[in-house]
């Protein structure tokens, strides 16, 4: 694999709320068009650590870089994927995933071009006049990705997407996204509870520790794609992340 | 615990609070000295004066806090039998499906019409005395409550209602156990607007031949036309109104713990 | 147990032909469609299907909580028509009840059925602790996380001591992690205190980890598929190779989610 230029630098991040230290020194980097997956026990402050890069927080010490300079959400275009499957109700699927590109003002032929693509990647090109009640969940959810991946981001922050849905769906809305992100080279950082997701998504492994959060280790996953959950080097490396932050 | 970020960030109310009283006043202050209204509105400072003193020196028969117990005198009793009717019947119309079709268009008829509209017909049923003046505060409090009442008993899960009957509970149990404890925050905030009513109420009530209490003032400042006691009256009723609203909310949140979250 | 006047075995639940039609203003939409299945005692059955296929339609059917369009519920051999403290339920939205302490909740159907105070402190006692809430007995329910909150839900089923404990998707709100806990625990009051489960899920890892038998329903109209007995040894480990294989055998047999 060439090397690839390092997108964001974490360094050295704190973050306390009153006495209570949630990130403890968090350093690492991200390359571009890498697909992080971060993973750690419940509670251990992963959603502190996404409020962080995107600033939602101030940091209580520490820096946030993208391409080397400190991150500024009106000049770096960083989309989020939230749990909540948080689309307009009173647009159109065409008009949910064309959002984003009218708030940076891209021209409307540009805009057209952009959504129409991107629609036929996940699949919803015939739906685009339809309203969000009329889909259905894994629909909804090709539409909330649709419109994070529509503005081509530099970053995409995706906060356990599929927390909530069935196995068979899951599996084919996680292909489907492994297919957007090799097509369009994004560099994805994507938070989860669920560690066979995160094995099966990633390129490499971020495990946090409990809050104090910091990072516990950095694992490589190098397992050929398409991966199988049954494959015993799948299930290795899966039991070796899950003995790094097993708590129950 | 109270952290220290809470305490910061009630801090910051309070001045933000603070910063518009101020500004009102200033605004008033400065009104009064530019403009024509001056000549028959006196500043804040005189109002606020003249209000502390009302404490020593009698308008009329009373000083404020005699004026304040009289108004109480006259919307307590009235507050209380209107809310603990108006819990009831609310209730028992959320609750029971015919007490609902048998009084919800009685109910219905009522509800539109404004207290201080049943003045007349009051005073021939109750005579001029405290009798009328009860009954249309009583009114205004009944109302009220008996709305947020039915909504509260007619807005209990389903899923509660079934998961009781699961666990064995019989139909009172249920209505003992689950519905009145639902319907609790729904009374309260049925008891608060129910406060606020008759307190508001109460002015236009000693509009009716009355020789005390904090509404007579503002009404026997209309014939001396005396503005500065009218303000002070208003003053009165301000933060008597307010003092209630909050003991009533102190109440609710010990009434209440389990909708109040901790930390 | 108990048998019919011939000597046969009666199961705890059964269901005979069951049906679900609902009608709205687009028309009948048909639910479940002829399901016929049984439980016997101690067993532990998971209803488990795609997405929106009435696997929860079917569980209150079962429980009681709903009837039926057609078909008849069987509870002991006697026909099921109404919620009944032999059939205990847990539900998906928790239900619990926010007035009350966490043993307020657990003991509440012991009281309401006039239980005397002793026993329903030693039976709330017990089950408290077997839920591994000790210590949070008084606390009300909105300080507790989400999984502390079911826990009082399954103590407060097990509480009432049901004949059936029907579990409806009773961790899908929690995280994957905290998940993996509860799915433990609930192996091991299910071992402590043997009990006839029927419980819905919609994630197959949950469902081979806890199931005697795996009841694989179709999407809408939802028909039985397909029964599998699950006899891996408990306690059961999700990464051992029969439990990956018989798990990726039931996925690939289960209809897409529409």
């Amino acid at each position: 694999m060439p090397e690839r230029k390092v997108k964001l630098q974490v360094r050295h991040l704190y973050k306390d709320f009153g006495d209570l230290k949630v990130l403890d020194d968090v350093s690492f980097d991200v390359h571009d068009g890498e697909f992080l997956c971060v993973v750690g026990p419940t509670g251990c402050g992963k959603t502190t650590f996404l409020n962080s890069v995107t600033k939602l927080y101030e940091p209580t010490s520490g820096e946030i870089l993208l391409d080397g300079s400190p991150v500024d959400l009106r000049r770096n275009n960083i989309s989020y994927i939230f749990q909540e499957q948080s689309t307009m109700e009173w647009y159109t699927v065409y008009e949910n995933v064309e959002y984003g590109l009218r708030i940076k003002r891209v021209p409307k032929a540009e805009r057209k071009e952009a959504v129409e693509k991107v629609l036929e990647m996940v699949g919803l090109s015939d739906f685009a006049s339809y309203y969000p009640r009329e889909l259905s969940a894994s629909m909804l959810q090709r539409v909330v990705i649709a419109r994070a991946f529509a503005t081509k981001p530099e970053l995409l922050l995706m906060d356990e997407p599929y927390g909530q849905l069935d196995i068979e769906l899951r599996f084919k809305l996680e292909d489907e996204l492994i297919s957007l992100w090799k097509e369009l080279g994004t560099t994805v950082i994507f938070i989860t509870h669920n560690i066979e997701e995160a094995v099966y998504l990633s390129e490499n492994i971020l495990v946090l520790t409990n809050k104090p959060t910091t990072i516990k280790e950095r694992i490589e996953n190098t397992l050929p794609r398409p991966r199988s959950v049954i494959d015993p080097d799948f299930v290795k490396l899966r039991m070796e992340v899950t003995d790094l932050i097993k708590w129950w | 615990m109270m952290d220290t970020k809470k305490l910061k960030q009630l801090a910051k109310d309070s001045v933000y609070g603070l910063i518009s009283v101020c500004v009102f006043l200033c605004i008033w202050a400065f009104g009064v000295r530019t403009s024509d209204i001056g000549i028959v509105m006196p500043g804040p400072g005189k109002v606020i004066y003249e209000f502390i003193q009302s404490f020593f020196v009698p308008i009329g028969k009373y000083t404020m806090p005699g004026h304040i117990l009289w108004s109480l005198y006259r919307v307590l009793p009235a507050y209380i039998v209107g809310s603990v009717l108006g819990i009831v019947i609310g209730i028992a119309m959320g609750w029971f499906r015919y007490v609902n079709s048998f009084l919800r268009p009685l109910y219905e008829m009522i509800r539109p019409i404004p207290p201080i509209a049943w003045i007349p017909i009051s005073i021939v049923w109750f005579g001029i005395g405290e009798g009328s003046k009860w009954f249309i505060i009583f009114l205004a409090a009944f109302v009220p409550v008996v709305l947020n009442s039915i909504s509260g008993a007619k807005s209990v899960d389903p899923l509660l209602l079934k998961c009781g009957e699961m666990l064995g509970a019989d139909k009172k149990y249920i209505f003992r156990t689950i519905v009145l404890p639902y319907s609790v925050p729904y009374i309260f905030s049925g008891l608060q607007v129910a406060l606020s009513a008759s307190w508001a109420t109460v002015v236009a009530a000693e509009m009716i031949r009355s020789s005390e209490g904090v509404g007579w003032i503002i009404i026997s400042s209309m014939d001396t036309n005396n503005v500065t006691q009218s303000l002070v009256g208003i003053v009165g009723i301000g933060i008597v109104g307010f003092i209630l609203a909050v003991m009533m909310r102190e109440l609710e949140g010990r009434l209440c713990r389990w909708t109040v979250r901790e930390n | 147990m108990q048998m019919d006047s011939k000597g046969k075995l009666i199961p705890v639940i059964e269901g005979r032909k069951i049906c679900k039609r609902f009608s709205s203003k687009r028309g009948e939409k048909t639910v479940l469609e002829d399901i016929d299945l049984s439980v016997s005692e101690n067993e532990f059955v998971v209803l488990f299907g795609p997405g929106q296929c009435g696997k929860t339609t079917l569980m209150n059917i079962l429980s009681g909580l709903d009837v039926p369009t057609s078909g008849t519920v069987y509870c002991d051999g006697e026909i099921v028509q109404r919620p009944a403290p032999e059939r205990g339920v847990v539900f998906q939205a928790m239900a619990l009840f926010p007035w009350l302490t966490v043993r307020g909740n657990v003991a509440y159907g012991l009281k309401a059925r006039g239980v005397p105070r002793d026993e329903w402190m030693e039976r709330s006692d017990y089950f408290i602790k077997l839920v591994g809430l000790e210590g949070f007995e008084d606390a009300y329910i909105n300080r507790l996380s989400g999984g502390m909150k079911q826990r009082v839900g399954i103590a407060r089923a097990y509480c009432n001591d049901p004949k059936v404990l029907f579990m409806d998707e009773p961790f899908s709100a929690l995280d994957a992690q905290t998940r993996y806990m509860m799915q433990d625990e609930i192996a091991r009051i299910w071992e402590t205190e043997k009990k006839t489960v029927v419980f819905v899920t919609n994630n197959i890892e949950e469902a081979v980890f806890l199931a005697d038998r795996i009841i694989l329903l179709t999407n809408c109209p939802s028909h039985v598929k397909k029964e599998y007995r699950i006899d891996l040894p408990r306690p059961r480990d999700y990464t051992s190779r029969d439990f990956l294989l018989l798990r990726d055998e039931i996925t690939k047999q289960m209809d897409s989610t529409l």
